[in-house]
């Protein structure tokens, strides 16, 4: 070995892969974060102190103690997480032998996969900061580990500057290709392998169950669900049902799909005369459903409809996707109940919620139509001490009877369910169905944002001659809800930093990524080929785009090759200089070139000399500027420049 | 194959300094890291591509893009250099030649990072804006001659390693090495018996004769001719140059050694005692004879005569 690579070298190679690593280390248990931490930092005073590299036997059994540490942290659950985790704890360990320069090349090259593997889980906006400072840190260390190799580089604050200074500007000379390649590389329509199911590791969101919590758990979560702009203006907010999972079992605490909940719908859906058309921008999920309103008439090509109305995707949506769906929210689902559906729709766990059994035969007793009976209920949540409260009383066994006769105060899936039971208790077919509500309209960017903390869940009861119909149990209790959004509900801030001022900023920061959204996040097959139809190339094949995209390429690169082949010229450094050139040019014009050797004086004379018309002014212009230059009179400067402008030679 | 490989070169342009390197000189190809970075560019694409994750295509493009650059850096690091002139000082056989190669900048621009290959030997340096350089490359040498250094390969694998810019180009002439003196040669030829051109008797070593000339400072006390000088009026001393010193024949026919080469490194040894006793000599190799002269001009043709024997 010759010799150990110098400081900076590794200081940035760590620093780069410290970057690259920092969404990921956030995201794993705090001791393995640790532990990768504290190998940088070893190697960072390895450096400092020109230690060696440990024995091999160390470094291997402490490779495996990473190893063992991952399987301890993922319980052996193979997800991207853990692939992740593993790459970062595989270059920490790779960081304990990073002491030649191969080594160092290859640590800070994969930061740049590390970097990429990271916009899996996210690509907000927040994280182009991240691409573009961990791409600089990444190409900063390897322009070091290059000079270390031509040792080159003379170790001074000065030498350190100039290398970020040209790394930045080489990572700048790198956009015009990336974008090019970014706008004309031709997208898949469709992915090259599916996604295994078992990659997705589930994150925050609307789960396909519902117990008491699970809706509440997502109060606090202002991300954005998805955006959603409308043709035309967007319906009043109690018409903004976001309908995802239906859900028809129940087994005392958990509401779940039905088996048939992925099977396509045989009803035809049509058009009708409120029919809406809207785009929305869906933040990924990892789950295969769609928000539409109630009910799609239409969806993406890739997309079905099912029996409950609900879209769901081929694909688990795992990176940002837009669509545009109709809905008629005049549609009459289902005039006609079978009656294995009814049965289904009516069934109840055995011997639960005694007192709602109870109530239900009572109010059926007194009203014999089921709609007299479901405006009761309303009724008695409204004018009774029902409360809508963030936090919850666990439940237990009679959960719904507690709910319902003391507790009296819950969150919105604790009404549905409560709702639920007690209509299927009286005979009438009821199911769940989750999704968001509402949203906030942003008047300026023209959309409409729906947060996860607008997370809701309601019901549908069936009506003879009405078919499927939404009834929205906490609506009775909280109106404001519903009109004004989920946050209205709470008096008061629901965490430390929920104040107005800073939620406007986050609307205002939405907007820009809505637009992040739309053009970068969403440019896929469909966008690339509107993009291309609106330069006059419509109907593209993806060999063409290629094509196309070749074309491009080279004009750029042609365009960039000449940027910096061109020699360096060296810049005039006064206006008096370059006016002087200025002056030169237009001589050179009549076919009179300064020779090198010459001074400003003698060409001067020979100009005089070849009786050009001009010449006397020429030489006054040129005896100034020798005065100017080399002499004590600086003040003519801006005489001297006006004086070229005006002159022209016959 | 490499003959075939040098011709193909030769007809690119110019392969001996001096030169101007031009793109039709300048190869450009990625080195192994530049491969590793294209195999993990791939990967990226692909997963990326199949998720459809357009931040991750970006960072697949900016590393395009940060490759695509460096090739062009690493092109344009030597571009317009200059090899002005190669030459290296004669050796005897056995020493390392020192082959000086004369580059220069002519641009504005820096160029760091360059390399000069040769065989084994490499050679790492910069040029400033518009600077020259001349930059010593070691040569080992076995055998008197003429020697042929092979191509000397200027390469660059800057900004970061991805790609590597190279040209070639051959020395100007090939390097003089001398032959190897001999190390315990046999007493030099004083006595010449059959020599025909012999005008006249050799002294005897312990003759010295010398000359009287006007004092110079530096002459040591010891040479000053005290008695000369008090009849002179000036400081005289005596000259120890010997205008007439007894010429020596130096002949391959009559020296002896088993063979060629031993007889040449003989030769060798008794011309640089001749050189460094200042005494006349002549060479004579057969069909060439060099003298009777001395000094260093007749030292180095007489060198050469017998390094190219």
């Amino acid at each position: 070995m010759k010799g150990l690579p110098p400081f900076n070298a590794v200081a940035w190679t760590v620093a780069a892969f410290v970057i690259a690593a920092a969404p990921h280390l956030l995201a794993m248990p705090v001791w393995l974060a640790g532990a990768i931490l504290a190998v940088c930092g070893w190697r960072l005073l390895a450096a400092h102190r020109g230690w060696r590299p440990p024995p091999a036997l160390l470094r291997l059994s402490l490779t495996g103690v990473g190893l063992l540490l991952i399987i301890v942290a993922f319980g052996g659950f193979w997800g991207r997480r853990t692939a992740t985790a593993l790459l970062c704890v595989m270059l920490a360990a790779k960081m304990m032998e990073m002491f030649t320069m191969r080594d160092l090349r290859l640590v800070a090259s994969v930061c740049f996969f590390l970097i990429a593997t990271q916009f899996l889980f996210n690509e907000r906006l927040i994280y182009l900061v991240y691409l573009v400072i961990g791409s600089l840190v990444a190409t900063i260390a390897l322009t070091r580990i290059q000079d270390m190799h031509a040792r080159t580089g003379q170790r001074t604050r000065k030498a350190e500057w100039d290398g970020v200074r040209s790394a930045a500007i080489l990572l700048l000379m790198a956009a015009p290709v990336a974008l090019t390649l970014f706008a004309l590389f031709p997208r898949l329509a469709q992915p090259l392998w599916g996604l295994p199911d078992q990659i997705m590791d589930g994150r925050t969101g609307l789960s396909d169950e519902m117990s008491p919590g699970s809706i509440s758990n997502l109060f606090l979560d202002d991300s954005p669900a998805f955006r959603v702009e409308f043709d035309g203006p967007p319906p009043p907010p109690d018409q903004r049902y976001w309908r995802g999972p239906v859900l028809w079992n129940f087994d005392g605490t958990t509401w779940s799909r039905p088996f048939f909940s992925d099977m396509p719908s045989r009803q035809f859906v049509p058009e009708g005369l409120h029919s809406l058309v809207y785009r929305v921008q869906l933040e990924p999920h990892e789950r295969r459903w769609l928000f539409v309103l109630d009910f799609p008439v239409r969806g993406p090509e890739q997309a079905l409809i099912s029996v409950d109305h609900q879209m769901l995707n081929r694909q688990p949506v795992t990176t940002l996707m837009q669509y545009e769906a109709v809905s008629n929210p005049d549609f009459v689902d289902m005039p006609e109940l079978s009656s294995n559906l009814r049965a289904l729709a009516t069934r109840l766990p055995d011997n639960r919620n005694p007192r709602t059994t109870a109530l239900a035969a009572e109010l059926r007793e007194r009203h014999a139509d089921d709609r007299e009976l479901i405006q009761a209920v309303l009724r008695w949540f409204r004018e009774e001490a029902f409360y809508y409260s963030l936090r919850p009383s666990p439940l237990g066994r009679h959960g719904v009877d507690e709910f319902l006769f003391d507790l009296r105060s819950g969150f919105c899936e604790h009404y549905a369910s409560a709702f639920a039971v007690l209509m299927r208790a009286a005979g009438i077919p009821t199911r769940v169905v989750t999704g968001y509500q509402g949203g906030f309209w942003q008047a300026n960017g023209n959309y409409l944002l729906v947060r996860q903390s607008d997370a809701h869940a309601w019901n549908e009861v069936w009506l003879e001659g009405s078919g499927w119909t939404r009834v929205d149990p906490t609506a009775a209790v909280s109106p404001a809800r519903i009109e004004q959004g989920a946050r209205s509900v709470i008096d008061g801030p629901r965490h430390l930093l929920d104040l107005d001022w800073i939620q406007n900023l986050r609307n205002r920061y939405d907007r820009i990524q809505h637009l992040w959204n739309r053009w970068v996040l969403g440019f896929d097959h469909a966008r690339q080929q509107r993009m291309l139809e609106r330069l006059g190339l419509s109907g593209m094949s993806t060999e063409r785009v290629a094509v196309l995209m070749m074309l491009v390429l080279l004009l750029v690169s042609g365009v960039l090759s000449w940027f910096l082949l061109r020699p360096k010229r060296a810049r005039p450094r006064s206006e008096a200089e370059r006016a002087w050139l200025a002056l030169l040019k237009k001589m050179r014009r009549h076919g009179l070139v300064k020779q090198p050797q010459e001074t400003p004086l003698e060409f001067a004379e020979r100009v005089a000399g070849r009786g050009v018309e001009g010449a006397e002014e020429f030489a006054e212009l040129a005896r100034m500027y020798c005065r100017i230059h080399y002499g004590d009179r600086p003040d003519e400067t801006s005489r001297f420049s006006a004086g070229v402008r005006q002159f022209s030679p016959a | 194959m490499r003959r075939w490989l040098d011709r193909w070169i030769a007809r690119r342009g110019p392969t001996r300094p001096p030169m101007t390197l031009r793109y039709r000189q300048i190869f450009i190809l990625p080195t192994r890291f530049g491969w590793l970075l294209g195999l993990l560019m791939f990967a990226m694409l692909m997963g990326s591509l199949n998720f459809n994750n357009n931040l991750g295509l970006l960072t697949t493009f900016i590393v395009a893009g940060l490759a695509s650059n460096s090739m062009l850096l690493a092109f344009r690091n030597l571009q317009q250099l200059k090899i002005l002139r190669t030459g290296a000082a004669p050796v005897f056989a056995g020493q390392t030649a020192q082959l000086m190669i004369s580059l220069d900048n002519p641009a504005l621009r820096e160029r760091p990072g360059l390399e000069l290959k040769l065989d084994d030997s490499l050679r790492i340096f910069s040029l400033g804006p518009q600077e020259r350089a001349e930059i010593a490359i070691p040569v080992a040498t076995h055998h008197r001659g003429w020697l042929q250094p092979g191509r000397i390969r200027v390469q660059t694998s800057q900004p970061i390693g991805l790609f590597e810019a190279w040209s070639w180009f051959w020395t100007e002439r090939p390097i003089l090495v001398w032959p190897r003196p001999a190390e315990r040669p046999p007493p030099l030829p004083d006595q010449a018996s059959d020599q025909t051109g012999e005008h006249h008797r050799q002294r005897s070593d312990g003759d010295e004769f010398f000359s009287l000339r006007g004092w110079r400072e530096g002459d040591p006390l010891h040479r000053v001719a005290w008695k000369a000088s008090q009849r002179h009026d000036s400081l005289l001393v005596r000259d120890l140059r010997q205008p007439q010193a007894r010429e020596l024949h130096l002949d391959l026919a009559r020296t002896p050694g088993r063979d060629l080469e031993t007889r040449i490194a003989v030769l060798t040894a008794w011309v640089l005692q001749a050189h460094r006793l200042e005494r006349p000599w002549t060479l004579n190799l057969g069909g060439v004879k060099i003298g009777p002269d001395r000094g260093e001009p007749h030292l180095h043709a007489c060198l050469r005569a017998l390094a190219e024997l």
